[in-house]
Protein backbone atom coordinates (compact mmCIF):
# COMPACT_ATOMS: atom_id res chain seq x y z
CA UNK A 1 0.00 0.00 0.00
CA UNK A 2 1.24 3.13 -0.92
CA UNK A 3 0.42 5.18 2.49
CA UNK A 4 2.44 8.17 4.23
CA UNK A 5 5.07 5.89 5.02
CA UNK A 6 8.06 8.64 5.24
CA UNK A 7 11.51 8.86 7.06
CA UNK A 8 11.46 11.50 10.01
CA UNK A 9 13.61 14.29 8.12
CA UNK A 10 11.28 14.61 5.43
CA UNK A 11 8.09 14.79 7.90
CA UNK A 12 6.28 18.07 7.56
CA UNK A 13 3.17 16.92 9.60
CA UNK A 14 2.72 15.83 13.64
CA UNK A 15 1.42 12.51 11.81
CA UNK A 16 2.84 9.30 13.07
CA UNK A 17 2.24 6.32 11.32
CA UNK A 18 0.81 3.37 13.12
CA UNK A 19 -1.52 0.75 12.91
CA UNK A 20 -4.15 1.40 15.84
CA UNK A 21 -7.77 1.73 16.23
CA UNK A 22 -7.63 5.25 16.37
CA UNK A 23 -5.86 5.69 13.27
CA UNK A 24 -8.68 3.51 11.38
CA UNK A 25 -11.49 6.31 12.54
CA UNK A 26 -13.05 8.25 10.24
CA UNK A 27 -10.89 12.06 10.29
CA UNK A 28 -14.99 13.61 10.58
CA UNK A 29 -15.67 11.33 13.67
CA UNK A 30 -11.91 12.24 15.39
CA UNK A 31 -12.39 15.83 14.62
CA UNK A 32 -16.35 15.36 17.06
CA UNK A 33 -14.69 13.60 19.26
CA UNK A 34 -12.13 16.36 19.51
CA UNK A 35 -14.50 19.17 19.63
CA UNK A 36 -16.95 17.31 21.77
CA UNK A 37 -14.22 16.91 24.33
CA UNK A 38 -13.53 20.65 24.36
CA UNK A 39 -17.08 21.90 24.11
CA UNK A 40 -17.44 19.49 26.75
CA UNK A 41 -14.75 20.71 29.38
CA UNK A 42 -15.76 24.65 28.58
CA UNK A 43 -19.71 24.05 29.09
CA UNK A 44 -19.75 21.51 31.99
CA UNK A 45 -21.47 22.89 34.78
CA UNK A 46 -19.18 20.56 37.17
CA UNK A 47 -15.76 21.63 38.49
CA UNK A 48 -13.69 18.25 38.12
CA UNK A 49 -15.19 18.06 33.91
CA UNK A 50 -11.51 18.74 32.64
CA UNK A 51 -9.58 17.25 35.13
CA UNK A 52 -11.68 13.95 34.71
CA UNK A 53 -11.62 13.57 31.08
CA UNK A 54 -8.13 14.42 31.05
CA UNK A 55 -7.64 11.45 33.12
CA UNK A 56 -10.29 8.93 31.81
CA UNK A 57 -10.60 9.91 27.99
CA UNK A 58 -7.31 11.55 26.62
CA UNK A 59 -4.62 9.98 28.26
CA UNK A 60 -5.78 6.32 27.95
CA UNK A 61 -6.72 7.36 24.14
CA UNK A 62 -3.21 8.24 23.67
CA UNK A 63 -2.30 4.64 24.47
CA UNK A 64 -5.21 3.08 22.06
CA UNK A 65 -3.53 5.45 19.23
CA UNK A 66 -0.44 3.96 19.93
CA UNK A 67 1.25 6.95 20.40
CA UNK A 68 1.97 7.40 23.84
CA UNK A 69 5.48 8.26 23.97
CA UNK A 70 4.63 10.83 21.19
CA UNK A 71 1.76 12.34 23.12
CA UNK A 72 3.29 12.80 26.35
CA UNK A 73 6.86 14.24 24.69
CA UNK A 74 4.52 16.94 23.38
CA UNK A 75 2.66 17.18 27.16
CA UNK A 76 5.37 17.14 29.07
CA UNK A 77 7.60 19.99 26.70
CA UNK A 78 5.10 21.82 25.25
CA UNK A 79 1.48 21.65 26.60
CA UNK A 80 2.51 21.34 30.57
CA UNK A 81 4.94 24.32 30.78
CA UNK A 82 1.91 26.89 28.51
CA UNK A 83 -0.87 25.55 30.85
CA UNK A 84 1.72 26.29 34.19
CA UNK A 85 2.32 29.53 32.63
CA UNK A 86 -1.26 30.65 32.15
CA UNK A 87 -1.97 28.83 35.58
CA UNK A 88 0.49 31.32 37.52
CA UNK A 89 -0.74 34.69 35.39
CA UNK A 90 -4.60 33.82 36.27
CA UNK A 91 -4.33 33.21 40.03
CA UNK A 92 -1.85 36.15 40.10
CA UNK A 93 -3.58 38.56 38.33
CA UNK A 94 -7.46 37.66 38.71
CA UNK A 95 -8.91 39.62 41.20
CA UNK A 96 -11.90 37.60 42.40
CA UNK A 97 -12.40 36.46 46.07
CA UNK A 98 -11.74 37.34 49.48
CA UNK A 99 -10.07 34.29 51.07
CA UNK A 100 -6.63 35.66 51.08
CA UNK A 101 -4.37 32.05 51.18
CA UNK A 102 -1.17 34.49 50.76
CA UNK A 103 0.34 37.69 49.89
CA UNK A 104 2.97 38.34 47.39
CA UNK A 105 4.27 42.19 47.59
CA UNK A 106 1.05 43.82 46.43
CA UNK A 107 -0.48 40.79 44.99
CA UNK A 108 -3.31 38.93 46.73
CA UNK A 109 -3.70 34.94 45.77
CA UNK A 110 -7.39 33.96 46.92
CA UNK A 111 -8.37 30.41 46.97
CA UNK A 112 -11.40 31.60 44.18
CA UNK A 113 -8.40 32.78 41.94
CA UNK A 114 -6.24 29.60 42.72
CA UNK A 115 -9.68 27.67 42.02
CA UNK A 116 -10.36 29.55 38.83
CA UNK A 117 -6.90 30.16 37.26
CA UNK A 118 -6.67 25.86 38.05
CA UNK A 119 -9.40 24.90 36.17
CA UNK A 120 -8.95 27.63 33.27
CA UNK A 121 -5.67 25.71 32.79
CA UNK A 122 -6.96 22.27 32.66
CA UNK A 123 -9.28 23.36 29.69
CA UNK A 124 -6.50 24.53 28.11
CA UNK A 125 -4.42 21.54 28.56
CA UNK A 126 -7.73 19.72 27.14
CA UNK A 127 -7.94 21.33 24.14
CA UNK A 128 -4.52 21.64 23.63
CA UNK A 129 -4.18 17.77 24.11
CA UNK A 130 -6.98 16.12 22.56
CA UNK A 131 -6.06 18.35 19.15
CA UNK A 132 -2.28 16.95 19.60
CA UNK A 133 -4.05 13.53 19.75
CA UNK A 134 -6.37 14.16 16.88
CA UNK A 135 -2.91 15.77 14.53
CA UNK A 136 -0.70 12.77 15.92
CA UNK A 137 -3.16 10.19 14.43
CA UNK A 138 -4.70 11.94 11.38
CA UNK A 139 -3.05 12.45 7.82
CA UNK A 140 -3.76 15.95 6.74
CA UNK A 141 -4.70 14.67 3.81
CA UNK A 142 -6.92 12.21 4.62
CA UNK A 143 -8.37 14.36 6.44
CA UNK A 144 -8.76 17.04 3.82
CA UNK A 145 -10.10 14.65 1.56
CA UNK A 146 -12.90 13.16 3.64
CA UNK A 147 -13.59 16.80 3.98
CA UNK A 148 -13.70 17.63 0.69
CA UNK A 149 -15.85 14.53 -0.07
CA UNK A 150 -18.27 15.79 2.45
CA UNK A 151 -18.82 18.81 0.72
CA UNK A 152 -15.99 21.28 1.58
CA UNK A 153 -14.65 23.70 -0.95
CA UNK A 154 -11.74 21.86 -2.68
CA UNK A 155 -10.00 25.41 -3.08
CA UNK A 156 -10.34 25.75 0.83
CA UNK A 157 -8.96 22.27 1.78
CA UNK A 158 -6.02 23.24 -0.99
CA UNK A 159 -5.49 26.19 1.07
CA UNK A 160 -4.74 24.36 4.31
CA UNK A 161 -2.84 21.43 3.16
CA UNK A 162 -0.25 23.27 0.82
CA UNK A 163 0.01 25.98 3.55
CA UNK A 164 1.52 23.67 5.71
CA UNK A 165 4.12 22.33 3.50
CA UNK A 166 4.58 25.52 2.27
CA UNK A 167 5.64 26.86 5.23
CA UNK A 168 8.73 25.28 5.63
CA UNK A 169 9.67 26.39 1.62
CA UNK A 170 9.38 29.97 2.28
CA UNK A 171 11.50 29.54 5.53
CA UNK A 172 14.47 28.44 3.22
CA UNK A 173 14.04 30.62 0.95
CA UNK A 174 13.91 33.22 3.68
CA UNK A 175 17.01 32.17 4.86
CA UNK A 176 18.48 32.34 1.15
CA UNK A 177 17.89 35.60 0.80
CA UNK A 178 18.72 36.94 3.80
CA UNK A 179 22.33 35.26 3.52
CA UNK A 180 22.19 36.89 0.15
CA UNK A 181 21.87 40.32 1.84
CA UNK A 182 24.50 40.13 4.39
CA UNK A 183 26.58 39.42 1.55
CA UNK A 184 26.52 42.65 0.26
CA UNK A 185 26.79 44.01 3.53
CA UNK A 186 23.31 43.83 4.89
CA UNK A 187 23.42 44.32 8.94
CA UNK A 188 21.34 41.51 10.15
CA UNK A 189 23.34 41.43 13.62
CA UNK A 190 23.38 44.87 15.51
CA UNK A 191 20.58 46.88 17.79
CA UNK A 192 17.11 45.41 17.60
CA UNK A 193 16.21 48.51 15.60
CA UNK A 194 18.99 48.08 12.26
CA UNK A 195 17.49 44.82 12.29
CA UNK A 196 14.40 45.50 12.19
CA UNK A 197 15.06 48.48 9.80
CA UNK A 198 17.13 45.64 7.53
CA UNK A 199 14.12 43.52 7.39
CA UNK A 200 12.88 45.97 4.49
CA UNK A 201 15.15 44.85 1.64
CA UNK A 202 14.37 41.17 2.56
CA UNK A 203 10.27 41.47 2.50
CA UNK A 204 10.56 42.63 -1.59
CA UNK A 205 12.31 39.48 -3.05
CA UNK A 206 10.59 37.19 -0.71
CA UNK A 207 6.53 38.77 -1.00
CA UNK A 208 7.09 39.33 -4.66
CA UNK A 209 9.03 36.16 -5.68
CA UNK A 210 6.01 34.49 -3.59
CA UNK A 211 3.44 35.96 -5.80
CA UNK A 212 5.24 34.78 -9.12
CA UNK A 213 5.02 31.86 -7.69
CA UNK A 214 1.92 31.81 -6.58
CA UNK A 215 0.74 32.30 -10.67
CA UNK A 216 2.69 29.78 -11.73
CA UNK A 217 1.34 27.29 -9.43
CA UNK A 218 -1.55 28.22 -10.06
CA UNK A 219 -0.50 27.33 -13.25
CA UNK A 220 0.62 23.84 -12.70
CA UNK A 221 -2.49 22.62 -10.71
CA UNK A 222 -5.11 24.28 -13.21
CA UNK A 223 -2.93 22.05 -16.19
CA UNK A 224 -4.12 19.06 -13.83
CA UNK A 225 -7.71 19.91 -13.82
CA UNK A 226 -8.02 21.23 -10.25
CA UNK A 227 -11.23 23.16 -11.67
CA UNK A 228 -12.77 20.27 -13.52
CA UNK A 229 -16.35 20.14 -12.58
CA UNK A 230 -15.97 16.15 -12.70
CA UNK A 231 -16.74 14.37 -9.69
CA UNK A 232 -13.66 13.86 -7.64
CA UNK A 233 -12.20 10.55 -6.95
CA UNK A 234 -9.71 9.94 -4.39
CA UNK A 235 -6.65 7.79 -4.07
CA UNK A 236 -7.25 6.49 -0.74
CA UNK A 237 -9.97 5.25 0.19
CA UNK A 238 -11.62 6.66 3.48
CA UNK A 239 -12.82 4.67 6.21
CA UNK A 240 -16.57 5.63 7.59
CA UNK A 241 -18.13 2.55 9.38
CA UNK A 242 -21.37 2.22 11.31
CA UNK A 243 -18.85 2.85 14.63
CA UNK A 244 -17.70 6.26 13.11
CA UNK A 245 -21.49 6.97 12.91
CA UNK A 246 -22.34 6.02 16.12
CA UNK A 247 -19.62 7.41 17.64
CA UNK A 248 -20.34 10.83 16.54
CA UNK A 249 -23.76 10.57 17.14
CA UNK A 250 -22.81 10.21 21.01
CA UNK A 251 -20.49 12.88 20.82
CA UNK A 252 -23.24 15.67 19.68
CA UNK A 253 -25.31 13.95 22.31
CA UNK A 254 -22.90 13.99 24.90
CA UNK A 255 -22.57 18.07 23.85
CA UNK A 256 -26.07 18.69 24.03
CA UNK A 257 -26.71 16.96 27.25
CA UNK A 258 -23.83 18.96 28.79
CA UNK A 259 -25.71 22.35 27.04
CA UNK A 260 -29.09 21.22 29.05
CA UNK A 261 -27.59 20.47 31.96
CA UNK A 262 -25.35 23.69 32.17
CA UNK A 263 -28.59 25.92 31.53
CA UNK A 264 -30.40 23.47 33.85
CA UNK A 265 -28.31 24.31 36.93
CA UNK A 266 -27.32 27.82 36.37
CA UNK B 1 -2.87 14.38 -40.24
CA UNK B 2 -2.54 17.75 -37.93
CA UNK B 3 -3.63 17.57 -34.82
CA UNK B 4 -2.86 20.95 -33.49
CA UNK B 5 -3.82 23.86 -35.55
CA UNK B 6 -3.21 27.53 -35.45
CA UNK B 7 -4.49 29.69 -38.29
CA UNK B 8 -3.39 33.31 -37.92
CA UNK B 9 -3.30 33.66 -34.14
CA UNK B 10 -2.55 37.09 -32.75
CA UNK B 11 -2.64 37.28 -29.33
CA UNK B 12 -1.80 41.04 -27.00
CA UNK B 13 -1.84 40.11 -22.96
CA UNK B 14 -3.87 42.48 -20.51
CA UNK B 15 -2.05 46.17 -20.30
CA UNK B 16 0.08 45.77 -23.25
CA UNK B 17 0.58 47.50 -26.60
CA UNK B 18 2.98 44.76 -28.70
CA UNK B 19 1.50 41.58 -29.81
CA UNK B 20 3.02 38.49 -27.99
CA UNK B 21 2.29 36.71 -31.24
CA UNK B 22 1.32 38.09 -34.70
CA UNK B 23 -0.10 36.25 -37.55
CA UNK B 24 0.61 33.05 -36.90
CA UNK B 25 0.15 29.87 -38.65
CA UNK B 26 1.37 26.25 -37.13
CA UNK B 27 0.33 22.67 -38.41
CA UNK B 28 2.08 20.03 -36.08
CA UNK B 29 1.30 16.58 -37.05
CA UNK B 30 0.55 13.88 -34.90
CA UNK B 31 3.56 11.95 -33.26
CA UNK B 32 5.47 14.70 -34.45
CA UNK B 33 8.45 15.86 -32.51
CA UNK B 34 8.57 19.76 -32.45
CA UNK B 35 11.37 21.99 -30.89
CA UNK B 36 10.87 26.14 -30.72
CA UNK B 37 13.72 28.43 -30.24
CA UNK B 38 14.17 31.71 -29.73
CA UNK B 39 15.68 34.90 -27.89
CA UNK B 40 13.88 35.58 -24.58
CA UNK B 41 10.45 37.59 -25.39
CA UNK B 42 10.39 36.03 -28.86
CA UNK B 43 7.25 34.23 -27.72
CA UNK B 44 8.33 31.07 -26.74
CA UNK B 45 6.44 30.61 -23.91
CA UNK B 46 3.28 32.32 -25.62
CA UNK B 47 3.24 30.28 -28.23
CA UNK B 48 3.21 27.08 -25.29
CA UNK B 49 0.24 28.69 -23.31
CA UNK B 50 -1.84 29.60 -26.50
CA UNK B 51 -1.33 25.67 -27.12
CA UNK B 52 -2.15 24.50 -23.85
CA UNK B 53 -5.10 26.48 -23.28
CA UNK B 54 -4.11 29.22 -20.78
CA UNK B 55 -4.44 31.75 -23.45
CA UNK B 56 -6.93 33.27 -23.21
CA UNK B 57 -8.80 31.03 -20.66
CA UNK B 58 -6.30 31.79 -17.67
CA UNK B 59 -4.44 34.85 -19.17
CA UNK B 60 -7.19 36.86 -20.62
CA UNK B 61 -6.21 39.07 -23.15
CA UNK B 62 -7.02 39.32 -26.64
CA UNK B 63 -6.71 36.58 -28.91
CA UNK B 64 -8.09 36.25 -32.21
CA UNK B 65 -7.82 33.41 -34.99
CA UNK B 66 -8.15 29.68 -34.28
CA UNK B 67 -6.34 27.18 -32.02
CA UNK B 68 -7.01 23.90 -32.69
CA UNK B 69 -6.28 20.70 -31.42
CA UNK B 70 -7.22 17.23 -31.84
CA UNK B 71 -10.59 18.40 -33.22
CA UNK B 72 -11.54 21.18 -30.64
CA UNK B 73 -11.63 24.49 -30.44
CA UNK B 74 -10.04 26.48 -27.79
CA UNK B 75 -12.27 28.82 -27.36
CA UNK B 76 -15.37 26.87 -27.33
CA UNK B 77 -13.64 24.56 -24.74
CA UNK B 78 -12.91 25.60 -20.78
CA UNK B 79 -9.56 25.03 -19.77
CA UNK B 80 -10.11 22.00 -17.41
CA UNK B 81 -11.18 20.23 -20.19
CA UNK B 82 -9.00 21.16 -22.51
CA UNK B 83 -5.37 20.01 -20.50
CA UNK B 84 -7.33 16.65 -20.67
CA UNK B 85 -6.12 16.84 -24.29
CA UNK B 86 -2.62 19.16 -23.94
CA UNK B 87 -0.14 18.62 -21.08
CA UNK B 88 2.06 21.07 -19.93
CA UNK B 89 5.21 21.52 -17.94
CA UNK B 90 7.37 24.03 -17.85
CA UNK B 91 10.97 25.84 -16.42
CA UNK B 92 10.63 25.78 -12.73
CA UNK B 93 10.04 22.12 -11.23
CA UNK B 94 9.35 23.61 -7.97
CA UNK B 95 6.08 25.74 -8.70
CA UNK B 96 4.92 22.57 -10.30
CA UNK B 97 4.69 20.00 -7.28
CA UNK B 98 0.78 21.17 -6.19
CA UNK B 99 2.08 21.45 -2.31
CA UNK B 100 -1.06 19.50 -1.64
CA UNK B 101 0.63 16.15 -1.26
CA UNK B 102 2.94 14.61 1.34
CA UNK B 103 4.50 11.53 -1.43
CA UNK B 104 5.37 11.36 -5.17
CA UNK B 105 2.81 8.73 -5.62
CA UNK B 106 0.18 11.43 -3.84
CA UNK B 107 1.68 14.00 -5.98
CA UNK B 108 1.21 11.77 -9.61
CA UNK B 109 -2.76 11.20 -8.66
CA UNK B 110 -3.72 14.66 -7.77
CA UNK B 111 -4.58 15.17 -11.62
CA UNK B 112 -6.52 11.86 -11.52
CA UNK B 113 -8.69 12.77 -8.48
CA UNK B 114 -9.23 16.00 -10.05
CA UNK B 115 -10.48 14.80 -12.94
CA UNK B 116 -12.57 12.02 -11.15
CA UNK B 117 -10.56 8.57 -12.30
CA UNK B 118 -11.61 5.30 -10.15
CA UNK B 119 -9.06 4.36 -7.06
CA UNK B 120 -7.73 1.10 -9.05
CA UNK B 121 -7.25 2.73 -12.83
CA UNK B 122 -5.72 5.87 -10.78
CA UNK B 123 -3.02 3.28 -9.08
CA UNK B 124 -2.54 1.53 -12.11
CA UNK B 125 -2.18 5.02 -14.38
CA UNK B 126 0.65 5.99 -11.53
CA UNK B 127 1.91 3.18 -11.35
CA UNK B 128 2.64 2.41 -15.38
CA UNK B 129 3.83 6.11 -15.18
CA UNK B 130 6.35 6.07 -12.81
CA UNK B 131 8.01 3.27 -14.49
CA UNK B 132 7.60 4.92 -18.16
CA UNK B 133 9.96 7.72 -16.21
CA UNK B 134 11.77 5.55 -14.40
CA UNK B 135 11.10 6.96 -11.02
CA UNK B 136 9.28 4.08 -9.40
CA UNK B 137 11.87 4.46 -6.81
CA UNK B 138 10.69 7.65 -5.84
CA UNK B 139 7.27 6.75 -5.08
CA UNK B 140 7.35 7.17 -1.37
CA UNK B 141 9.67 10.21 -1.08
CA UNK B 142 8.38 13.65 -0.12
CA UNK B 143 8.37 15.99 -3.57
CA UNK B 144 10.00 18.23 -1.78
CA UNK B 145 13.18 16.47 -0.77
CA UNK B 146 13.98 15.77 -4.30
CA UNK B 147 16.73 16.62 -6.28
CA UNK B 148 15.57 19.45 -9.30
CA UNK B 149 16.03 17.01 -12.26
CA UNK B 150 13.90 14.61 -10.05
CA UNK B 151 11.20 17.27 -9.46
CA UNK B 152 11.28 17.82 -12.85
CA UNK B 153 10.55 14.57 -13.93
CA UNK B 154 7.80 13.95 -11.42
CA UNK B 155 6.66 17.20 -12.97
CA UNK B 156 6.39 15.44 -16.51
CA UNK B 157 5.13 12.30 -15.18
CA UNK B 158 2.36 13.92 -13.41
CA UNK B 159 1.53 15.70 -16.70
CA UNK B 160 2.24 12.17 -18.56
CA UNK B 161 -0.27 10.22 -16.11
CA UNK B 162 -3.70 12.56 -17.73
CA UNK B 163 -2.66 10.93 -20.78
CA UNK B 164 -2.58 14.39 -23.21
CA UNK B 165 -2.58 13.75 -27.20
CA UNK B 166 -0.35 16.67 -27.19
CA UNK B 167 2.50 17.12 -24.53
CA UNK B 168 4.02 21.07 -24.40
CA UNK B 169 7.13 21.65 -22.58
CA UNK B 170 8.25 25.44 -21.70
CA UNK B 171 11.78 25.35 -21.27
CA UNK B 172 11.50 22.44 -18.74
CA UNK B 173 15.54 21.80 -18.32
CA UNK B 174 16.07 25.57 -18.50
CA UNK B 175 16.84 24.98 -14.29
CA UNK B 176 18.73 21.55 -14.63
CA UNK B 177 21.93 20.59 -14.35
CA UNK B 178 23.91 18.82 -17.28
CA UNK B 179 22.70 14.92 -14.93
CA UNK B 180 19.31 16.82 -14.60
CA UNK B 181 18.66 17.75 -18.04
CA UNK B 182 20.02 14.46 -19.48
CA UNK B 183 17.57 12.75 -17.00
CA UNK B 184 14.55 15.22 -18.23
CA UNK B 185 15.17 14.92 -22.03
CA UNK B 186 16.08 11.08 -21.88
CA UNK B 187 11.84 11.00 -20.85
CA UNK B 188 10.77 13.37 -23.40
CA UNK B 189 12.67 11.25 -26.00
CA UNK B 190 11.26 8.35 -24.89
CA UNK B 191 7.84 10.17 -25.01
CA UNK B 192 8.17 11.13 -28.53
CA UNK B 193 9.53 7.59 -29.68
CA UNK B 194 5.98 6.12 -27.85
CA UNK B 195 4.24 8.35 -30.59
CA UNK B 196 3.04 11.27 -28.29
CA UNK B 197 3.00 14.39 -30.15
CA UNK B 198 5.60 16.56 -28.43
CA UNK B 199 5.57 20.70 -28.37
CA UNK B 200 8.98 21.99 -26.50
CA UNK B 201 10.37 25.06 -26.44
CA UNK B 202 14.00 24.93 -25.32
CA UNK B 203 17.23 26.46 -25.58
CA UNK B 204 19.36 24.10 -25.35
CA UNK B 205 20.07 23.09 -29.13
CA UNK B 206 22.63 20.61 -29.02
CA UNK B 207 19.85 18.31 -27.92
CA UNK B 208 17.26 19.66 -29.71
CA UNK B 209 19.65 18.58 -32.95
CA UNK B 210 19.31 14.95 -31.70
CA UNK B 211 16.07 14.44 -30.93
CA UNK B 212 13.36 16.73 -32.94
CA UNK B 213 12.33 16.03 -35.91
CA UNK B 214 11.39 19.79 -36.61
CA UNK B 215 12.12 23.13 -35.55
CA UNK B 216 10.92 26.46 -35.17
CA UNK B 217 12.72 29.72 -34.80
CA UNK B 218 10.51 32.33 -33.69
CA UNK B 219 11.43 36.20 -33.36
CA UNK B 220 9.21 38.65 -32.11
CA UNK B 221 6.13 36.69 -31.85
CA UNK B 222 6.42 35.68 -35.84
CA UNK B 223 8.17 32.27 -37.14
CA UNK B 224 11.07 32.92 -38.57
CA UNK B 225 12.31 29.21 -39.68
CA UNK B 226 10.26 26.42 -39.82
CA UNK B 227 12.52 23.21 -40.98
CA UNK B 228 14.31 19.99 -39.93
CA UNK B 229 17.36 20.81 -37.03
CA UNK B 230 19.90 20.31 -39.92
CA UNK B 231 18.52 23.02 -42.07
CA UNK B 232 17.42 25.58 -39.14
CA UNK B 233 20.35 25.27 -36.38
CA UNK B 234 22.85 25.48 -39.62
CA UNK B 235 21.39 28.58 -40.91
CA UNK B 236 23.20 32.27 -41.37
CA UNK B 237 20.08 33.50 -40.03
CA UNK B 238 19.97 32.59 -36.51
CA UNK B 239 23.25 34.15 -35.57
CA UNK B 240 22.05 37.69 -37.29
CA UNK B 241 19.24 37.91 -35.38
CA UNK B 242 20.17 36.97 -31.96
CA UNK B 243 19.93 33.22 -31.20
CA UNK B 244 21.77 31.10 -29.66
CA UNK B 245 23.14 28.61 -31.51
CA UNK B 246 25.43 25.49 -31.27
CA UNK B 247 29.00 25.93 -30.61
CA UNK B 248 30.04 23.27 -32.98
CA UNK B 249 27.91 25.12 -35.93
CA UNK B 250 29.85 28.37 -35.02
CA UNK B 251 33.38 26.34 -34.98
CA UNK B 252 32.22 24.84 -38.61
CA UNK B 253 31.35 28.28 -39.70
CA UNK B 254 34.50 30.00 -39.00
CA UNK B 255 36.71 26.68 -40.17
CA UNK B 256 34.56 27.52 -43.40
CA UNK B 257 35.75 30.86 -43.71
CA UNK B 258 39.04 29.90 -43.79
CA UNK B 259 38.84 27.45 -46.25
CA UNK B 260 39.05 24.15 -43.79
CA UNK B 261 35.20 22.81 -44.14
CA UNK B 262 34.68 21.42 -47.29
CA UNK B 263 31.24 20.11 -46.34
CA UNK B 264 27.99 21.26 -47.79
CA UNK B 265 25.79 21.73 -44.21
CA UNK B 266 27.54 22.63 -41.15
CA UNK B 267 27.13 20.47 -38.14
CA UNK B 268 24.94 20.78 -34.92
CA UNK B 269 26.25 18.33 -32.55
CA UNK B 270 29.41 17.14 -31.62
CA UNK B 271 29.00 13.96 -33.86
CA UNK B 272 28.92 15.75 -37.34
CA UNK B 273 31.68 18.04 -36.20
CA UNK B 274 34.11 15.14 -35.30
CA UNK B 275 32.72 13.03 -38.44
CA UNK B 276 33.16 16.11 -40.65
CA UNK B 277 36.46 17.32 -39.58
CA UNK B 278 38.01 14.08 -39.79
CA UNK B 279 36.90 13.48 -43.42
CA UNK B 280 38.52 16.56 -44.45
CA UNK B 281 41.69 14.98 -42.97
CA UNK B 282 41.42 12.17 -44.33
CA UNK B 283 40.74 13.75 -47.92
Amino acid sequence: MYLIIQPMHERLSFYVKRDSPLHHLNPLTKLTLVLGLVLISFLSPWYWTPHILLVIAIFPLSLVGRVGREFLRTFLRLILPAASFLFFMQAFFQPIGDQVIFKLWFLDITQESLLFAFRNAMRIIVMVSSFTLFLLTTHPSELMSDLTRRGLPPQFAYVIISTLQILPQMQAKAQTIIAAQRSRGLDTQSSFLRRAGSLFPLIGPLVFGSLVEVEERAIAIEARGFTSTRVKTSLYEIPDTNLDTALRWTFIALVIITIVLKLWLS
Amino acid sequence: MAIVNLQNITYKYPLTDAPALQNMDLQVNEGEFVAIIGPNGAGKSTLCYTLAGFVPHFFKGELTGVVEVAGVESHNSSLSEWVSNVGLAFQNPFNQISGAKYTVFEELAFGLENTGVPRDEMKARVEDAMQLTGISDLAERSPYSLSGGQQQRVALTSILVMQPKVLVLDEPTSQMDPIGTREVFGVIHRMAERGMTVILAEHKVEWIAQFADRVIALKDGQILLDGTPSKVLTSPILPANGFGISRYTSAARKAQAMGLWKKDGLPVTLDEAVEGFSNEGAE
